[in-house]
C-alpha cells in the first residue's frame, strides 16, 4: 500500500471515529436524499403538469367553432415551459421568471417585465435544490472535515513523527488530499444518480456527465482551498475562521454584491417606465382594428394601385385583414425591439455577474451548473423568443385567414344581423395554423460552449491552488 | 567503530536565536550517548537537527557520514525518533497505532511482532485494544518507545524517554535501551535526568545555553559516577 493510501485511510479512520465529522458526514447525505427526492418530485409533477396543460390549450384552441378569425387571435393561446431533464439537479430561473405565457394578438405577456430589476439574481436562494446543497452545502462539509487536516497534525505534534517515518511531505498533502478527494467521490453518489435519471429522461448523457464533472471541479477546488489554509495557518481556530470567511464571501456575498454591481452598472427600466415608452410607440404604429384610421392610409393606397380598384370592396383581399396582417408585423417589431432590450440588458447583468467567477467559484459552478442544466436566464429568454415566434406565427396565420377567406363585405357588415354575423365566420380547420410547442433545453453542444467560460474560471482556480499547494509543500518539512 | 552520528562546530539557530553554538560529539555503532542539559540548552535541538528539520547556520550534522538534506529519506529510514510528548494518535488503539506509522516508515508488521514489542515495553495486555486518548502519559511513551523498538532502525534518538514513565518502567527501559546497543543500535538520548544517563550511556554530554560544556565517559565495564555528573550539571563544579 502506498504512504499516501496509507495516510488518505488514516485520516478516514479519524473521521469515522470523530462524532462530530461522521455526524456532519450523516446530516450531509440525509439533506441531499431529501433535496433530491423533493426535487425530483417536484420537477417531474411541473414536467407532467405542463406538458398536460400544453396539450390540453391546444386541444382547446383547435375545438374551437367556426367564427370570426380576430375573435381567435383575441382568444389565444398558451405556452408553456417544461424543464429539463436536469432540473431535477438544478431547476435554475424556473422558478423566478414564471413558466408559461399567455400568447395573444397585438401583445407579449410575459414574465419577464415583472422581474426587470433582478435578472442578474434569478435562481438564487430560492429552494434547497440539489444544485443548492452541492454548491453550498457540501464546501461547508469539506471545511468541517479537512480545516484541521495539517493543523491536528501540529498540534498533536504527529508530524514530526510522520516526517521521521521518511514520509515525504508532498506524500502527507497527497494524503489528506486523497482523503478529501474520496469524500468528494463519496458526495458525488447522489449527483451521479440523478444524472443517470436525467439521461433515462432523454438528458444527454454528455451534459448530465459534464455537469457531475463541473460539480466534482468545483468541490476539488474547495478541498484544495481547504487542504491550504490547513497547511499555511497554524491554529485551528483561525483555519475554520478563514474558511467561513472565504464560504461567506463567496457564496452568500459576492453574489448579492455582484448582482447590486450588475443592476447599476446595467440599470433596466422600469415597468411602468418601459410601458408608457411602449405606449407611445404603439400609438404611432396604430390601431390595427381601425382600417380607416389615417396610419393605415399608405396601406389603402398601396393595396388599390396594386390591384387597379377604385374601392376597397373591389379588393380580392379583405382589407381589414391586411391591416390586421401589417399592424400586427409592425408591432410585433416594436414589441421585440422592446423585448431584446429588455433580455439584452439582463443577460449583460448575468454576464458581469458570471465574470466575477473568476474571484467566487461559487458564481463559476452556479453559472455552469443552469447553463448545463438548461435552466439559466439563456434558456429562459429563448423560451420567451421561441413562445414569441409561436404567437406571432399562429396570429398571423390567423390574420391571413381574415385577408384571404373573409370578404371584405361581410366583415364590414357583420353586426348588421345574425345571418351577416355567420357570413362574417370561417371554418375551425383554419385554427390549424396554430404549431404544436414544446419546450426543451438547447442542443447538449450548445450548452457545453456557453458553459466553456465557466469550466475555464473554475480550471484556473484549481491550477492556482495546485501550484500553491505544491509550494506549500516543501513548507510542511520545515 | 564506525561513527553513525556526528556533530563538529555545529550551530544551529531558531527563530533568529542561536541555539547551538560550536556543538562537536559523535555517536559511534553499538554506543549509548547522552546529552544531558536543563531546559533550553539546546538537547532537542540537536536531534531535530540530525532529523533534518533543521538546517545548520555552521559546521555540520551527519547521519551515516552524510548531511541529512542531502539524503532526507535515507536519513530518516535509519533513524527511530522517540519524541519528548510520545505523539501518537489518541484515535487509535496502540496496535493501530503501532502499525500505522511502521506501514508510513515502508514496514509491513507481523502482529506478534507488535505483541513482543509491546510486552518490552510492559504495556498491559488488556490496554492494548483502547485508544490512546484512555492512555497515561506513561502508557504513551511505553508504545512510542515500541514503536521505535519496531522500526528496527540503526540509529535510535531519544528525547527525554523516560518522562512519564514509573520508576520500574524506567529501570526495564535502560535494560532495553542496554540490550538494544548490545545488538549493534546506537543511541542518542537527550535528557535532564542525570541518574537514568549515568545508568545507560557509555558517555555523556553537558550542554548549557547551547555550548558542549563537558563530557564524560564510562570507565572500562563500569558506569558514569552520578555524583560527578550532578555537580557539574549543577555547576557547582567546572565540568
Amino acid at each position: 500500500m502506498s504512504t499516501v493510501l496509507t495516510l488518505a485511510i488514516g485520516e478516514w479512520r479519524f473521521w469515522l471515529r470523530s462524532r462530530l465529522v461522521l455526524a456532519s458526514l450523516i446530516i450531509m447525505a440525509c439533506v441531499l436524499a431529501v433535496t433530491s427526492l423533493a426535487t425530483i418530485t417536484r420537477m417531474d409533477a411541473a414536467q407532467a403538469e405542463r406538458l398536460a396543460h400544453q396539450v390540453a390549450a391546444e386541444e382547446r384552441f383547435l375545438a374551437q367553432p367556426d367564427r370570426h378569425p380576430h375573435r381567435m387571435v383575441h382568444y389565444g393561446h398558451y405556452a408553456y415551459r417544461a424543464p429539463g431533464p436536469l432540473a431535477i439537479i438544478d431547476p435554475g430561473v424556473d422558478r423566478v421568471t414564471g413558466q408559461s405565457i399567455f400568447l395573444e394578438g397585438h401583445r407579449q405577456n410575459s414574465a419577464m417585465f415583472a422581474e426587470t430589476r433582478s435578472g442578474a439574481v434569478l435562481g438564487r436562494f430560492v429552494e434547497l435544490t440539489p444544485a443548492l446543497a452541492y454548491q453550498v452545502l457540501a464546501p461547508l462539509l469539506l471545511i468541517i472535515l479537512g480545516h484541521s487536516l495539517i493543523i491536528r497534525e501540529r498540534e498533536a505534534a504527529t508530524l514530526a513523527p510522520l516526517l521521521a517515518q521518511g514520509v515525504q511531505p508532498v506524500a502527507i498533502l497527497g494524503g489528506k488530499a486523497l482523503a478529501l478527494a474520496s469524500v468528494i467521490l463519496v458526495m458525488m453518489v447522489p449527483l451521479m444518480l440523478l444524472a443517470i435519471r436525467a439521461t433515462l429522461n432523454g438528458e444527454s448523457a454528455i451534459s448530465a456527465f459534464t455537469l457531475m464533472g463541473a460539480y466534482a471541479l468545483y468541490l476539488l477546488i474547495w478541498g484544495g482551498l481547504v487542504l491550504l489554509v490547513s497547511a499555511l495557518v497554524r491554529q485551528r481556530g483561525m483555519a475554520l475562521g478563514i474558511l467561513a470567511a472565504f464560504w461567506v464571501i463567496s457564496a452568500v456575498i459576492s453574489p448579492r454584491l455582484a448582482a447590486s454591481y450588475a443592476s447599476v452598472t446595467y440599470p433596466a427600466a422600469g415597468k411602468i417606465e418601459t410601458g408608457l415608452m411602449m405606449a407611445r410607440d404603439l400609438r404611432e404604429v396604430g390601431d390595427g382594428h381601425d382600417a380607416g384610421a389615417s396610419t393605415h392610409d399608405h396601406l389603402r393606397e398601396q393595396l388599390l394601385a396594386e390591384y387597379g380598384v377604385e374601392r376597397l370592396e373591389d379588393l380580392p383581399v379583405n382589407f381589414r385583414g391586411m391591416v390586421a396582417l401589417a399592424s400586427e408585423e409592425k408591432l410585433t417589431k416594436l414589441l421585440n425591439q422592446y423585448a431584446n432590450e429588455q433580455m439584452l440588458r439582463e443577460q449583460q447583468q448575468a454576464s458581469l455577474v458570471h465574470r466575477l467567477g473568476w474571484v467566487s467559484p461559487f458564481i463559476a459552478i452556479g453559472g455552469a451548473s443552469r447553463t448545463l442544466a438548461g435552466s439559466d436566464l439563456a434558456g429562459h429568454h429563448r423560451f420567451l423568443q421561441e413562445a414569441e415566434a409561436l404567437r406571432f406565427s399562429f396570429v398571423q396565420g390567423l390574420n391571413t385567414a381574415h385577408a384571404h377567406t373573409l370578404s371584405y363585405a361581410d366583415d364590414v357588415n357583420r353586426n348588421r344581423d345574425d345571418e351577416a354575423m355567420q357570413r362574417a365566420r370561417v371554418g375551425a380547420e383554419n385554427w390549424k395554423v396554430l404549431s404544436d410547442f414544446r419546450f426543451s433545453p438547447s442542443p447538449a453542444q450548445d450548452r457545453l460552449r456557453a458553459a466553456l467560460p465557466f469550466f475555464t474560471m473554475m480550471a484556473a482556480w484549481a491550477a492556482g491552488l495546485f501550484v500553491a499547494l505544491g509550494l506549500v509543500a516543501g513548507r510542511l518539512g520545515a | 567503530m564506525k561513527t553513525v552520528l556526528e556533530a563538529r562546530d555545529l550551530s544551529v539557530d531558531r527563530s533568529g536565536k542561536r541555539v547551538l553554538d560550536g556543538v562537536s560529539f559523535s555517536v559511534t555503532e553499538g554506543e549509548v550517548y547522552a546529552l544531558l542539559g536543563g531546559n533550553g540548552a539546546g538537547k532537542s535541538t540537536t536531534l531535530l537537527t540530525f532529523l533534518g528539520f533543521l538546517a545548520p547556520v555552521s559546521g555540520l550534522a551527519h547521519v551515516n557520514g552524510k548531511a541529512p538534506a542531502d539524503d532526507i529519506t535515507a536519513a530518516r529510514r535509519a533513524i527511530a525518533y522517540l519524541p519528548e510528548a510520545a505523539t501518537l494518535y489518541g484515535h487509535l488503539t496502540a496496535r493501530e497505532n503501532l502499525r500505522y506509522f511502521l506501514y508510513l516508515a515502508h514496514m509491513r508488521p507481523q502482529a506478534d511482532a507488535i505483541e513482543a514489542a509491546l510486552d518490552q515495553v510492559s504495556l498491559q495486555p488488556d490496554a492494548r485494544g483502547r485508544r490512546l486518548s484512555a492512555y497515561s502519559k506513561g502508557m504513551r511513551q511505553k508504545v512510542a518507545i515500541a514503536l521505535a523498538l519496531l522500526r528496527d532502525a540503526p540509529i535510535l534518538l531519544l528525547d527525554e524517554p523516560t518522562s512519564g514513565l514509573d520508576p520500574v518502567a524506567i529501570d526495564e527501559f535502560h535494560g532495553l535501551i542496554r540490550l538494544l546497543a548490545g545488538a549493534g543500535r546506537s543511541v542518542l538520548m537527550v535528557t535532564h535526568d542525570v541518574y537514568g544517563a549515568c545508568q545507560v550511556a557509555g558517555r555523556i554530554g553537558l550542554l548549557r545555553q547551547g555550548q558542549m560544556v563537558g563530557n564524560f565517559t564510562a570507565p572500562s565495564g563500569g558506569r558514569i559516577e552520578t555524583e560527578a555528573v550532578h555537580a557539574a550539571f549543577a555547576g557547582r563544579v567546572p565540568a
